[in-house]
């Protein structure tokens, strides 16, 4: 079944941990007849919210897998995408923003807008999400969604206002005021799913009247039909609606929630909302990069006409098998076709092909422009693009940014190392930032990733989904090292050991260098060392950026240039070159003056600000930065850059020292030098370990 | 042109000579004007001035978020770099900013006490041994009555410079016959320097007209420019 495509949503519901995103997601799928129990996200039946599949993040409250759910509201379908909630995972963030046309950004009324909410707005900003805001559990004890609201506008510098508005709070929550309607909403029956409309209470009308200026003075601004009929008080609801709907697609505009997923208040004026303010797949701009030009950026368009192009976003390996998530762009996804995955460089025929409901799986033959379906049994990774043979485009970059931190891993016993390549072989694929090797001088297998957390859930993720048990070893820092000036190179590489000898000489320089992790350049004139050996010069040289000498971790913003050498007609060869160039680089390196580079994190931390104090001290003794504090009545807020190393352990540092009423994010900034004294100490670590493997 | 240089022939010594050298660690100096002027550029001048310098500067906020103050710092330092020719400009501006930090506060419902103890906690806890606050956008119609005597206190206790700008308002006529902003003078006692911004016919002219305790006003040969809000000789 083909939609119409006006009536088509693709959602992601994003929020701070614990803001109730499940029981919101979970309310979703049960107003919208899919599901028939509400079961609580912690509930005793132990049976959860179906959009959380996995144990694992059910245990912690957070959403990790971002599985596509298939709902009708009314007369429109929605594909509700579950979007990871932390930072950590970036690339996974990244992807399920990527298929998002619109959000609904989630607070709690009582805890409102805090470090999490501010970088998960930070991303919806930065992918150019229009969304909208709900202001959850206004049944709660403290609960006060008009200080949320503000906070949204002065926090996360938002225009934002009331759509609806709350009648009475905490345990005195009995409904809700649709502020474009001016009518009260009410929700009986059993989960609040009969709707009644009734007056105004006398007592609210005047502050109903208030916010529903505010609301117009807001949407005016979009619309002048609606600025003209609100002089002559000739405002219509579909008048405020589109101008409503303008703003927030804009993303000028965030029309503000009020609710209670829990107490079943108000989940259903916000599906409303999604429909009236959030746009169809036609509205958003998607750009893609065609890889026949050089990446250049070219305009995808939501139409069935056009040759197909599906991002794969996710993949799962579930009850049903292998499936592969796809977001179609443009074109249309048959049954039967062939299409070309522009990664792997691969055709490929599309077999079984399906929507996936809340609970059960749809069977289909073909998939429709913005529309989200999955497929069985492709082989690819996530972030592939699968296009029409016609067209070779990419949706996402192919640049990964590199991971900062890595862990040895040692199964427990025979079975679970079986186990535990299946898994790191799957998680690998579904997560470019998440990597794998075996160490050849330890033997160790060492998982890497974007930060302690996030190498964490694979942990687990492998424990409980192939019951793999693994001992780990200690964070590493992906250190780097970088050279500071430029410094020349004269290489004679000679070895005549009866039979053939090998020669090479290379000569030129090495310099730092910015953007670029490394550069190599010809630029030898007059033939002094034969074309066909100037790869083999690259080669020698991409061979020795893998392990500086300072403390053997990669070489990066260096470039090599070579502009003199010398060959010989019997004994050069591609090794002599290679080993030429690597003896080049050793002899340069030192007098390049090398340097250690670490990871250093933007950390945020907040809490009450009494722990002021005790969270700037705790930056300080980290060899942290600290670069802006704000202070508000009794909360405050610490931004600081720390580097990754000293950041171990400390979210139990920071629980502990505020009893837990503090807490914080990070996420990767940039490498920057180690000061004289941590250097050093690195650089006998390195030493004692080199001294005592060649012991061995 | 190399940073040595830079500082040497910074508007900011004029400025200097005609205040006795300097403000001094332990006082309180205002730069006063009406609405739109650019108080906070003058701020972030004498801030990137002490940076420059290798000092380390807080830059408190009573208003504008910490993005704000942050754009403020880059745009100006950007633009004298840019006319100046600064050498080795980007390690220059990375060691400025490592020394610069943000402190943002709502006036309205964090007292003095707690302000203080916040910046106290910022430069022991922190470790961030602070030369001197810039504390820009407070409100000095809704300053505590000791706020000043308290903060003099701290600065001395601190060894800190303490630059505020203070937005003049309220009826006219908004300076006193002294030229003494009606608005400061609960104050002026605890005041060392007061400058006040003057625009005239051809530029804002910088008018002290309190400078360590002597009461006698007059124009530093300094303006700033209305277009760029850069401070230049006159
Ligand atoms: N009082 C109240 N509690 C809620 C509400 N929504 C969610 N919760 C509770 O808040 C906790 C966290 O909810 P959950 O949906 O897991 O949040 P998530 O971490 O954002 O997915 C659970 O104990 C929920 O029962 C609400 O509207 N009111
Ligand atoms: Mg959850």
């Amino acid at each position: 079944m083909a939609f119409e495509i006006s009536k088509m949503r693709n959602i992601g519901i994003s929020a701070h941990i614990d803001s109730g995103k499940t029981t919101l997601s979970e309310r979703i799928l049960f107003y919208c007849n899919k599901i028939h129990a509400i079961h609580e996200v912690r509930g005793k039946d132990g049976v959860g919210a179906t959009m959380d599949s996995m144990e694992l993040e059910r245990e912690r409250g957070i959403t990790i897998a971002s599985a596509a759910t298939n709902v009708q509201w009314k007369d429109t379908t929605i594909n509700l995408i579950d979007t990871p909630g932390h930072v950590d995972f970036t690339i996974e963030v990244e992807r399920s923003l990527r298929v998002l046309d619109g959000a609904v950004l989630v607070l709690c009324s009582v805890g409102g807008v805090q470090s999490q909410t501010l970088t998960v707005d930070r991303q919806l900003k930065r992918y150019h999400v229009p969304r909208l805001a709900f202001i959850n559990k206004a049944d709660r004890t403290g609960a006060n969604p008009f200080r949320v609201k503000n906070q949204i506008v002065e926090k996360l510098g938002l225009n934002a206002a009331f759509v609806t508005m709350p009648i009475g709070l905490e345990d005195k929550l009995e409904g809700l005021v649709d502020l474009i309607m001016m009518k009260a909403v009410y929700f009986d029956g059993e989960g609040g799913i009969d709707i009644r409309y009734a007056e105004i209470p006398a007592h609210l009308a005047a502050d109903a009247a208030k916010y529903r200026e505010e609301l117009l003075d807001c949407a005016s601004m979009f619309s002048d039909e609606l600025a003209e009929a609100y002089l002559e008080g000739a405002e219509t609801p579909e008048m405020i609606k589109a101008a409503i709907r303008k703003g927030t697609i804009a993303q000028q505009f965030v029309p503000v929630f009020v609710g209670s997923a829990y107490k079943n208040k108000g989940v259903q004026l916000l599906l409303d909302g999604v429909v009236d303010f959030l746009p169809d797949p036609t509205e958003v701009k998607n750009i893609a990069l065609d890889l026949d030009k050089n990446e250049a950026e070219q305009v995808v368009v939501c139409d069935a006409k056009l040759p197909t192009v599906a991002l794969a976003f996710k993949l799962e390996d579930g009850q049903y098998g292998q499936l592969t998530y796809v977001r179609i762009y443009q074109g249309e996804l048959k049954k039967g076709s062939e299409l070309f995955n522009t990664r792997a460089r691969k055709k490929f025929k599309v077999g079984r092909l399906v929507r996936m409901h809340a609970s059960a799986m749809e069977d289909i033959s073909e998939g429709g422009p913005g529309d989200i379906v999955a497929l069985f049994g492709i082989e690819c990774a996530s972030g592939d693009t699968f296009c029409d043979p016609s067209v070779n485009f990419a949706m996402t970059s192919m640049f990964v940014p590199e991971p900062v931190i890595s862990l040895a891993i040692t199964p427990s016993d025979k079975k679970s190392s079986d186990q535990m390549s299946k898994a790191l072989n799957r998680f690998t694929k579904e997560d470019p930032t998440f990597q794998t090797f075996v160490d050849p001088e330890s033997n160790e297998t060492i998982i890497k990733g974007m930060g302690e957390l996030h190498l964490e859930v694979y942990i687990e993720r492998m424990r409980r989904e192939y019951k793999c048990e693994v001992t780990t070893g200690m964070p590493q820092v992906a250190y780097r090292e970088a050279i500071s000036q430029r410094a020349e190179f004269n290489y004679t590489h000679k070895k005549q050991t009866g039979g053939s000898g090998q020669y090479g000489r290379v000569a030129g320089y090495m310099e730092p260098i910015d953007g670029a992790v490394y550069e190599f350049v010809d630029s030898i004139k007059g033939g002094s060392i034969p074309n066909e050996y100037i790869p083999s010069c690259d080669k020698g040289f991409k061979e020795a950026v893998k392990k500086g000498s300072l403390i053997g971790f990669p070489v990066v913003n260096i470039r090599c240039v070579i502009n003199d050498g010398a060959s010989h007609a019997v004994d050069s060869s591609d090794i002599a070159f290679q080993l030429a160039a690597i003896g080049a680089f050793r002899e340069a390196y030192e007098k390049a003056k090398p340097a250690i580079l670490e990871p250093i994190m933007k950390v945020v931390a907040e809490g009450p600000a009494e722990f002021q104090g005790n969270i700037f001290a705790s930056v300080n003794q980290r060899r942290g930065l600290i670069t802006a504090s704000t202070e508000e009545a009794s909360f405050c807020r610490v931004e600081a850059e720390v580097p990754l190393s000293e950041m171990f352990g400390y979210s139990t540092v920071l629980r502990s020292m505020t009893q837990g009423k503090a807490e914080f994010s990070m996420e990767f900034l940039k490498y920057g030098k180690v000061p004289t004294s941590v250097s050093e100490q690195l650089r006998k670590e390195y030493e004692e370990q080199r001294r005592k493997e060649q012991g061995r | 042109m190399l940073k040595e240089e830079l500082i040497k022939k910074s508007p900011v010594r004029v400025l200097e000579r005609g205040i006795e050298g300097g403000l001094k660690a332990g006082n309180i100096g205002v730069i006063a004007s009406r609405k739109g002027i650019g108080k906070t550029s003058v701020l972030v001048q004498l801030a990137l001035d002490k940076l420059m310098q290798g000092k380390k500067v807080i830059h408190v906020s009573f208003t504008t978020h910490t993005s704000y103050v942050i754009s403020w710092y880059e745009n100006i330092f950007n633009e004298v770099a840019k006319r100046k020719n600064l050498e080795d400009y980007s390690s220059v501006h990375d060691d400025l900013m490592k020394n610069r930090v943000i402190m943002n506060f709502n006036q309205e419902g964090v007292s003095t006490d707690q302000i203080l103890k916040s910046l106290r906690a910022m430069i022991v806890d922190g470790g961030f041994d602070a030369d001197a606050v810039i504390a820009d956008g407070f409100d000095f119609a809704r300053a505590d009555a000791g706020h000043f005597s308290q903060v003099r206190a701290f600065a001395a206790e601190m060894k800190l410079e303490f630059w505020y700008s203070c937005t003049m308002t309220g009826e006219e006529p908004l300076l006193d016959k002294k030229n003494v902003p009606v608005i400061l003078r609960p104050f002026l006692d605890e005041i060392a320097v007061l400058i006040v911004l003057d625009p005239k016919a051809e530029y804002i002219h910088f008018v002290v007209v309190k400078d360590h305790g002597r009461m006698n006003p007059s124009d530093l040969s300094i303006k700033l420019d209305a277009k760029t809000l850069l401070i230049a000789e006159a």
